[in-house]
């Protein structure tokens, strides 16, 4: 690092003289926001945090999202699952007709305010739940899109529904839900940014303590940005691949 | 082989089958005609229960598979049935969709349910197609492959629901032939078809339905010939 503070000195002299240029200011924000005093461990330090909750929330999210919508597509009139669809359909319009941040708030002071619990955990418990509404919408969706003559071909053949949901329409349904889905795994990432209002130290909030520190108003959020900018594009691709390797039972490319 | 006794079906307010008794006998071969909706397709999907009935009784092999208490996924592994819309899995390969019930339901290993499936294919001709998937196949030889599918689980009878009715007119032969061989093995098999030939050549009977009933039945020639009703004559008229 010792060039970067060569540079740095020269600019500071210069700086103190008022005569630095626009580039040369530029320098100075970067370096006072990233480099120096290790800086650009806070931010990945916050984009650890980040990156783990959003893991953690869409798998939980995907995985209570998928119940919901099983759910929410219940038929049973009867038996213990006789109030599964009403009750599934209440839990998705409550979640999305309030706001997250409210939901935080609630679970952060209301469900957890008297025990000693891991701002991870509440982070994880407040996007997964929020989000599994979304998805269950989204999965819905999808089961519903497959045409209900596959459902009759599993079942003419002698499957069991549940065989037929998990085998024949359920990876249908994944795969027409896929690009709504990466949607809501990218509104995830984004949302997550709600937990610095409970002082989880994510990557919202480590620019933020930056800029507490060194006073610069822009570069301290447009660092943060281009990292949550990153890690979305990383993220896409990774989806687009994937949605490509699917496709091969449309167009029977690579079928051999 | 299967009795079907005051067969009753409405759907909202709307009788489609009002009143259906019949007997079908083991290796014959029964084709259903008659205008659409006239109850044809609903009569047949009532005999593996994907409709259920409203009243009425059928029975398989003595067995009423129409009480509460018979297991529905038994009386379909021994009905194969094929549609007017192949339906397909389409995130099956050909080879998927064949092995896919036997494996899952007779507990057939992987190699065997494949060798089968193999013997299957080269019998209508789509061996080399084992490995594609239904979106590159035509229309009539995703039918084919259908009714492999169906004929993988060993039914005792084989239900087609206008089988060749979504097919280009030059597919309908091929997908007819497999029928025909069927047909001469001795298979039991109910067939909703429009295909006036066919019922002819294959059927040991042919069953007219409209508005719900059947109201004419016989030998396939006589009944296609010379038609006892009035209403007969009239749909024929149309369709010949």
């Amino acid at each position: 690092m010792a060039v970067f503070d060569q540079w740095w000195a020269a600019i500071q002299e210069r700086s103190v003289a008022g005569t630095l240029g626009f580039w040369e200011s530029i320098y100075k924000e970067i370096y006072l926001n990233f480099i120096s005093d290790a800086r650009y461990m806070n931010y990945l330090r916050g984009l650890r945090v980040t990156l783990i909750v959003s893991a953690l929330a869409a798998m939980f999210g995907l995985a209570l999202g998928i119940l919901l919508a099983l759910g929410r597509l219940s038929s049973a009139r009867v038996g213990r699952f006789r109030y599964l669809s009403w009750a599934a359909g209440k839990y998705i319009n409550i979640i999305r007709g309030t706001p997250m941040l409210l939901q935080l708030l609630i679970i952060n002071f209301g469900v957890f305010g008297s025990v000693k619990m891991d701002k991870i955990f509440i982070g994880v418990i407040t996007c997964g739940l929020n989000s599994a509404a979304y998805v269950a919408e989204i999965i819905r969706g999808g089961i519903q899109s497959v045409d209900k003559g596959q459902v009759e071909a599993g079942r003419s053949l002698g499957l069991t529904s549940s065989l037929t949901m998990r085998l024949i329409i359920f990876p249908q349904a994944l795969k027409a839900a896929l690009p709504a889905l990466c949607n809501e795994f990218i509104t995830l990432i984004k949302e997550t940014s709600i937990l610095a209002y409970i002082a989880l130290t994510e990557l919202t909030k480590a620019a933020d303590y930056i800029r507490s520190r060194t006073y610069s108003p822009f570069m301290p959020y447009i660092i943060s940005g281009l990292m949550y900018l990153a890690v979305v594009t990383v993220l896409t691709k990774v989806i687009a691949a994937l949605e490509r390797r699917l496709r091969q039972s449309d167009t029977g490319a690579g079928a051999r | 082989m299967i009795r079907v006794r005051a067969l009753a079906k409405s759907f909202g307010g709307l009788a489609v089958l009002r009143g259906i008794d019949q007997h079908i006998k083991h290796g014959e071969k029964v084709v259903v005609i008659g205008p659409s909706g006239s109850g044809k397709s609903t009569f047949l999907r009532c005999l593996n229960l994907l409709e259920t009935p409203d009243s009425g009784s059928i029975t398989l092999d003595g067995e009423e598979i129409t009480s509460p208490k018979y297991d529905v996924n038994r009386v379909r592994r021994k009905m194969g049935m094929v549609f007017q819309q192949f339906n397909l899995f389409p995130h099956y390969t050909v080879l998927g969709n064949i092995t896919l019930a036997p494996t899952r339901l007779i507990g057939l290993d992987k190699a065997a349910a494949r060798r089968e499936a193999m013997a299957l294919l080269e019998r209508v001709g789509l061996a080399d197609k084992a490995d594609a998937y239904p979106v590159q196949l035509s229309g009539g030889q995703k039918q084919r492959v259908a009714i492999v599918r169906a004929l993988a689980m060993k039914p005792e009878v084989m239900l087609f629901d206008e089988p060749t009715s979504a097919l280009d007119p030059e597919m309908v032969g091929e997908v007819l032939a497999v029928m025909i061989e069927l047909a001469r093995e001795g298979m039991t098999m109910v067939v909703v078809t429009h295909e006036m030939g066919f019922a002819r050549e294959v059927a040991d009977r042919a069953l007219f339905m409209d508005e719900g009933v059947i109201v004419e039945e016989g030998a396939p020639r006589s009944l296609l010939e010379s038609p006892l009703h009035q209403r007969t004559r009239d749909f024929l008229s149309k369709v010949l």
